[in-house]
Protein backbone atom coordinates (compact mmCIF):
# COMPACT_ATOMS: atom_id res chain seq x y z
CA UNK A 1 0.00 0.00 0.00
CA UNK A 2 0.89 3.39 -0.89
CA UNK A 3 0.34 5.53 1.93
CA UNK A 4 2.24 8.81 0.89
CA UNK A 5 0.18 8.71 -1.52
CA UNK A 6 -2.63 8.95 0.39
CA UNK A 7 -1.51 10.30 3.65
CA UNK A 8 1.13 12.45 2.61
CA UNK A 9 1.61 14.42 5.76
CA UNK A 10 2.61 11.28 8.20
CA UNK A 11 2.30 13.23 11.45
CA UNK A 12 -1.16 13.99 10.76
CA UNK A 13 -1.90 9.49 10.46
CA UNK A 14 -0.60 9.35 13.91
CA UNK A 15 -3.29 12.62 14.58
CA UNK A 16 -6.25 10.72 12.95
CA UNK A 17 -5.25 7.99 14.80
CA UNK A 18 -4.97 9.32 18.25
CA UNK A 19 -8.45 10.86 17.35
CA UNK A 20 -10.17 7.15 17.07
CA UNK A 21 -9.89 7.49 13.09
CA UNK A 22 -9.62 3.55 12.07
CA UNK A 23 -8.61 3.60 8.98
CA UNK A 24 -5.60 5.72 9.85
CA UNK A 25 -4.70 3.61 12.63
CA UNK A 26 -4.55 0.55 9.93
CA UNK A 27 -2.40 2.73 7.87
CA UNK A 28 0.09 3.15 10.95
CA UNK A 29 -0.10 -0.81 11.17
CA UNK A 30 0.68 -1.47 7.68
CA UNK A 31 3.94 0.77 7.94
CA UNK A 32 5.35 -0.88 10.82
CA UNK A 33 3.58 -4.13 10.80
CA UNK A 34 6.93 -5.77 8.80
CA UNK A 35 9.88 -4.50 11.91
CA UNK A 36 7.29 -5.91 14.05
CA UNK A 37 6.56 -9.12 12.99
CA UNK A 38 10.15 -9.74 11.92
CA UNK A 39 10.99 -9.29 15.65
CA UNK A 40 8.57 -11.78 16.69
CA UNK A 41 9.35 -14.31 13.85
CA UNK A 42 13.27 -14.11 14.68
CA UNK A 43 13.10 -13.71 18.15
CA UNK A 44 10.54 -16.48 19.05
CA UNK A 45 11.44 -18.74 15.63
CA UNK A 46 7.44 -19.82 14.90
CA UNK A 47 5.43 -17.76 12.24
CA UNK A 48 2.12 -18.36 14.54
CA UNK A 49 3.68 -17.31 17.74
CA UNK A 50 5.07 -14.24 15.39
CA UNK A 51 1.92 -13.49 14.54
CA UNK A 52 0.30 -13.47 17.99
CA UNK A 53 3.38 -11.26 19.24
CA UNK A 54 2.59 -8.41 16.57
CA UNK A 55 -0.95 -8.42 17.15
CA UNK A 56 -0.11 -8.23 21.00
CA UNK A 57 1.95 -5.03 20.26
CA UNK A 58 -0.37 -3.40 18.29
CA UNK A 59 -3.56 -3.70 20.25
CA UNK A 60 -0.96 -2.69 23.09
CA UNK A 61 -0.04 0.59 20.72
CA UNK A 62 -4.29 0.82 20.36
CA UNK A 63 -4.66 1.32 23.92
CA UNK A 64 -1.27 3.59 24.18
CA UNK A 65 -1.61 5.64 21.24
CA UNK A 66 -2.55 9.13 23.64
CA UNK A 67 1.40 8.75 25.03
CA UNK A 68 2.95 8.67 21.10
CA UNK A 69 3.95 11.90 20.65
CA UNK A 70 5.60 11.52 17.02
CA UNK A 71 6.47 9.12 14.17
CA UNK A 72 9.84 8.66 15.70
CA UNK A 73 8.62 7.92 19.02
CA UNK A 74 6.27 5.59 17.68
CA UNK A 75 9.26 3.45 15.91
CA UNK A 76 11.13 3.34 18.85
CA UNK A 77 8.18 2.34 21.48
CA UNK A 78 6.66 -0.31 18.65
CA UNK A 79 10.46 -1.70 18.87
CA UNK A 80 10.70 -1.24 22.20
CA UNK A 81 8.01 -3.87 23.06
CA UNK A 82 8.31 -6.11 20.88
CA UNK A 83 11.71 -6.84 21.58
CA UNK A 84 10.97 -6.75 25.50
CA UNK A 85 7.55 -8.85 24.87
CA UNK A 86 9.58 -11.48 23.56
CA UNK A 87 12.34 -11.98 25.52
CA UNK A 88 9.57 -12.33 28.42
CA UNK A 89 7.94 -14.69 26.28
CA UNK A 90 10.97 -16.87 25.26
CA UNK A 91 11.35 -16.55 29.59
CA UNK A 92 7.98 -18.16 30.14
CA UNK A 93 7.61 -20.33 26.99
CA UNK A 94 10.22 -22.55 26.72
CA UNK A 95 9.20 -24.24 23.28
CA UNK A 96 12.31 -21.56 21.74
CA UNK A 97 14.65 -20.40 24.06
CA UNK A 98 17.25 -22.00 21.98
CA UNK A 99 15.14 -23.35 18.90
CA UNK A 100 16.52 -23.12 15.56
CA UNK A 101 13.81 -21.41 13.45
CA UNK A 102 11.30 -23.99 12.26
CA UNK A 103 11.34 -25.03 8.45
CA UNK A 104 8.09 -22.89 7.63
CA UNK A 105 9.58 -20.22 9.05
CA UNK A 106 11.97 -19.24 6.24
CA UNK A 107 12.75 -15.58 6.83
CA UNK A 108 15.94 -15.59 4.69
CA UNK A 109 15.37 -12.46 2.34
CA UNK A 110 15.77 -12.53 -1.30
CA UNK A 111 18.20 -10.31 -2.39
CA UNK A 112 20.13 -10.99 -5.74
CA UNK A 113 23.26 -9.63 -3.95
CA UNK A 114 22.66 -12.17 -1.05
CA UNK A 115 23.83 -15.93 -0.64
CA UNK A 116 20.63 -17.34 0.37
CA UNK A 117 22.35 -20.24 1.96
CA UNK A 118 24.53 -18.03 3.77
CA UNK A 119 21.14 -15.52 4.53
CA UNK A 120 19.68 -19.10 5.64
CA UNK A 121 22.59 -19.90 8.23
CA UNK A 122 23.21 -16.68 9.76
CA UNK A 123 19.37 -16.35 10.78
CA UNK A 124 19.00 -19.45 11.60
CA UNK A 125 22.80 -19.35 14.25
CA UNK A 126 20.72 -15.82 15.50
CA UNK A 127 18.27 -17.95 16.68
CA UNK A 128 20.32 -20.01 18.54
CA UNK A 129 21.51 -16.85 21.04
CA UNK A 130 20.31 -16.36 24.01
CA UNK A 131 16.69 -13.96 24.31
CA UNK A 132 18.41 -10.76 25.29
CA UNK A 133 21.65 -10.85 22.98
CA UNK A 134 19.38 -12.03 20.45
CA UNK A 135 17.10 -8.93 20.66
CA UNK A 136 20.09 -6.82 20.45
CA UNK A 137 21.55 -8.42 17.51
CA UNK A 138 18.20 -7.81 15.61
CA UNK A 139 17.99 -3.97 16.80
CA UNK A 140 21.33 -3.40 15.58
CA UNK A 141 21.27 -4.86 12.65
CA UNK A 142 17.56 -5.59 11.48
CA UNK A 143 16.54 -2.01 12.58
CA UNK A 144 19.83 -0.33 12.39
CA UNK A 145 19.49 1.48 15.64
CA UNK A 146 22.62 2.70 17.26
CA UNK A 147 24.15 1.18 20.58
CA UNK A 148 22.44 4.28 22.73
CA UNK A 149 18.95 3.52 21.23
CA UNK A 150 19.27 -0.65 21.80
CA UNK A 151 20.22 0.28 25.30
CA UNK A 152 17.28 2.80 25.63
CA UNK A 153 14.70 -0.52 24.41
CA UNK A 154 15.69 -2.48 26.12
CA UNK A 155 16.21 -0.91 29.71
CA UNK A 156 20.07 -2.09 29.62
CA UNK A 157 23.64 -0.22 30.01
CA UNK A 158 25.29 1.14 27.05
CA UNK A 159 28.41 -1.51 27.78
CA UNK A 160 26.16 -4.47 28.24
CA UNK A 161 25.27 -3.91 24.67
CA UNK A 162 28.43 -3.35 23.44
CA UNK A 163 29.51 -6.65 24.89
CA UNK A 164 26.50 -8.43 23.99
CA UNK A 165 27.37 -7.46 19.86
CA UNK A 166 30.93 -8.17 20.30
CA UNK A 167 30.14 -11.25 21.72
CA UNK A 168 27.66 -12.15 19.46
CA UNK A 169 29.55 -11.34 16.21
CA UNK A 170 32.39 -13.53 17.63
CA UNK A 171 30.29 -16.07 18.05
CA UNK A 172 28.50 -16.15 14.61
CA UNK A 173 31.58 -15.67 12.94
CA UNK A 174 33.03 -18.81 15.18
CA UNK A 175 29.88 -20.84 14.06
CA UNK A 176 29.98 -19.70 10.69
CA UNK A 177 33.60 -20.76 10.09
CA UNK A 178 32.84 -24.30 11.81
CA UNK A 179 30.15 -24.73 9.05
CA UNK A 180 32.41 -23.80 6.55
CA UNK A 181 30.40 -21.05 5.22
CA UNK A 182 33.59 -18.46 5.56
CA UNK A 183 37.16 -18.89 5.47
CA UNK A 184 39.05 -18.64 8.90
CA UNK A 185 42.14 -17.51 6.97
CA UNK A 186 40.52 -14.53 5.53
CA UNK A 187 39.11 -13.07 8.76
CA UNK A 188 40.65 -9.98 9.79
CA UNK B 1 26.91 -11.97 -2.37
CA UNK B 2 31.05 -11.57 -0.86
CA UNK B 3 31.88 -14.03 1.77
CA UNK B 4 31.41 -12.25 5.01
CA UNK B 5 35.67 -12.55 5.70
CA UNK B 6 36.09 -9.22 7.04
CA UNK B 7 34.32 -7.88 9.99
CA UNK B 8 32.51 -4.97 7.77
CA UNK B 9 31.51 -7.60 5.24
CA UNK B 10 30.66 -9.80 7.98
CA UNK B 11 28.10 -7.44 9.45
CA UNK B 12 27.11 -6.64 5.91
CA UNK B 13 26.23 -10.07 5.73
CA UNK B 14 24.09 -10.14 8.91
CA UNK B 15 21.79 -6.80 7.81
CA UNK B 16 20.98 -8.63 4.58
CA UNK B 17 20.05 -11.47 6.20
CA UNK B 18 18.23 -9.88 8.42
CA UNK B 19 15.91 -7.30 6.38
CA UNK B 20 12.24 -7.39 7.92
CA UNK B 21 10.04 -9.84 6.37
CA UNK B 22 6.43 -9.24 5.27
CA UNK B 23 3.76 -9.70 7.95
CA UNK B 24 1.27 -12.58 6.75
CA UNK B 25 -1.44 -11.87 4.27
CA UNK B 26 -4.51 -10.28 6.11
CA UNK B 27 -2.54 -9.16 9.35
CA UNK B 28 -4.08 -5.82 9.32
CA UNK B 29 -7.28 -6.84 8.77
CA UNK B 30 -7.23 -9.51 10.92
CA UNK B 31 -5.95 -7.06 13.79
CA UNK B 32 -8.55 -4.72 12.97
CA UNK B 33 -11.46 -6.89 13.73
CA UNK B 34 -9.41 -8.04 17.42
CA UNK B 35 -9.77 -4.30 17.94
CA UNK B 36 -12.43 -2.84 20.55
CA UNK B 37 -15.47 -1.72 18.21
CA UNK B 38 -16.60 0.72 20.33
CA UNK B 39 -13.84 2.66 22.11
CA UNK B 40 -11.77 5.39 20.60
CA UNK B 41 -8.24 5.33 21.94
CA UNK B 42 -8.55 8.79 23.56
CA UNK B 43 -10.68 12.14 23.01
CA UNK B 44 -9.35 14.48 21.21
CA UNK B 45 -10.49 17.50 21.07
CA UNK B 46 -10.82 19.97 18.41
CA UNK B 47 -7.28 21.55 19.35
CA UNK B 48 -5.82 18.15 19.37
CA UNK B 49 -4.65 18.93 22.77
CA UNK B 50 -6.27 16.29 25.78
CA UNK B 51 -3.23 16.66 27.95
CA UNK B 52 -3.69 20.58 28.09
CA UNK B 53 -6.96 21.01 28.44
CA UNK B 54 -6.81 18.65 31.58
CA UNK B 55 -3.66 20.70 32.76
CA UNK B 56 -5.68 23.76 32.33
CA UNK B 57 -9.26 22.58 33.50
CA UNK B 58 -8.64 19.56 35.71
CA UNK B 59 -6.85 20.66 38.36
CA UNK B 60 -8.85 23.79 39.31
CA UNK B 61 -11.68 21.32 39.16
CA UNK B 62 -10.17 18.82 41.38
CA UNK B 63 -9.68 21.99 43.76
CA UNK B 64 -12.81 23.09 43.45
CA UNK B 65 -14.36 19.71 44.44
CA UNK B 66 -12.03 19.17 47.14
CA UNK B 67 -13.10 22.68 48.79
CA UNK B 68 -16.73 21.89 48.56
CA UNK B 69 -15.87 17.95 50.04
CA UNK B 70 -14.19 19.77 52.97
CA UNK B 71 -17.33 22.45 53.42
CA UNK B 72 -19.42 19.98 53.46
CA UNK B 73 -17.50 17.46 55.80
CA UNK B 74 -17.20 20.57 58.23
CA UNK B 75 -21.06 21.64 57.99
CA UNK B 76 -21.84 17.57 58.66
CA UNK B 77 -19.57 17.62 61.65
CA UNK B 78 -20.54 20.65 63.05
CA UNK B 79 -24.36 19.33 63.11
CA UNK B 80 -23.61 16.22 64.68
CA UNK B 81 -21.73 17.91 67.22
CA UNK B 82 -24.95 20.59 67.81
CA UNK B 83 -27.07 17.41 67.81
CA UNK B 84 -24.86 15.40 70.69
CA UNK B 85 -24.69 18.90 73.05
CA UNK B 86 -28.47 18.87 72.78
CA UNK B 87 -28.98 15.20 73.52
CA UNK B 88 -26.54 15.28 76.44
CA UNK B 89 -27.91 18.82 77.64
CA UNK B 90 -31.53 16.67 77.26
CA UNK B 91 -30.10 13.79 79.82
CA UNK B 92 -28.81 16.20 82.53
CA UNK B 93 -31.94 18.37 82.54
CA UNK B 94 -33.71 14.59 83.00
CA UNK B 95 -31.28 13.56 85.50
CA UNK B 96 -32.03 16.95 87.60
CA UNK B 97 -35.86 16.37 87.47
CA UNK B 98 -35.29 13.21 88.37
CA UNK B 99 -32.80 14.38 91.53
CA UNK B 100 -35.05 17.20 92.53
CA UNK B 101 -38.21 15.10 92.65
CA UNK B 102 -36.56 12.46 94.70
CA UNK B 103 -35.56 15.43 96.98
CA UNK B 104 -39.10 16.23 97.13
CA UNK B 105 -40.05 13.24 98.16
CA UNK B 106 -37.54 12.70 100.93
CA UNK B 107 -38.41 15.82 102.51
CA UNK B 108 -42.32 15.12 102.06
CA UNK B 109 -41.63 12.12 104.51
CA UNK B 110 -39.33 14.56 106.68
CA UNK B 111 -42.37 16.88 106.93
CA UNK B 112 -44.85 14.13 107.79
CA UNK B 113 -43.22 12.52 110.57
CA UNK B 114 -42.06 15.81 111.96
CA UNK B 115 -45.93 16.84 111.59
CA UNK B 116 -47.72 13.70 112.76
CA UNK B 117 -48.30 13.54 116.86
CA UNK B 118 -46.23 10.90 118.72
CA UNK B 119 -48.37 7.53 120.18
CA UNK B 120 -50.03 7.90 123.28
CA UNK B 121 -48.13 5.08 124.59
CA UNK B 122 -44.93 6.94 124.12
CA UNK B 123 -45.61 9.50 126.52
CA UNK B 124 -46.39 7.28 129.38
CA UNK B 125 -43.51 5.10 128.78
CA UNK B 126 -41.20 8.27 129.12
CA UNK B 127 -42.56 9.20 133.09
Amino acid sequence: MNLQATNPVPDSLLLQARAGNRQAFAALVRQHQGSVFSVGLRMLSRRDAAEDLAQDVFLQLYRKLDSIESLEHLGFWLRRVAANLAIDWLRRLPYSATQPLEEGAEVAVQDPDSDPLMSRELTRLLGELAPHPRAVMLLRYQEDQDVAEIAAALDMPVNTVKSHIKRSLTTLRGRMIGAKLIDCEELT
Amino acid sequence: MKPPNSNEHFEDGLRRALRPVDAPDGFTERLMRALPADAKPVLVSSSGAPRARARQFGIPAALAASLLVAVMLGKHVAVEREQLAEQQGREASLELMRALRLTSEKLDIAYQAVQSPPPAGAEENRS
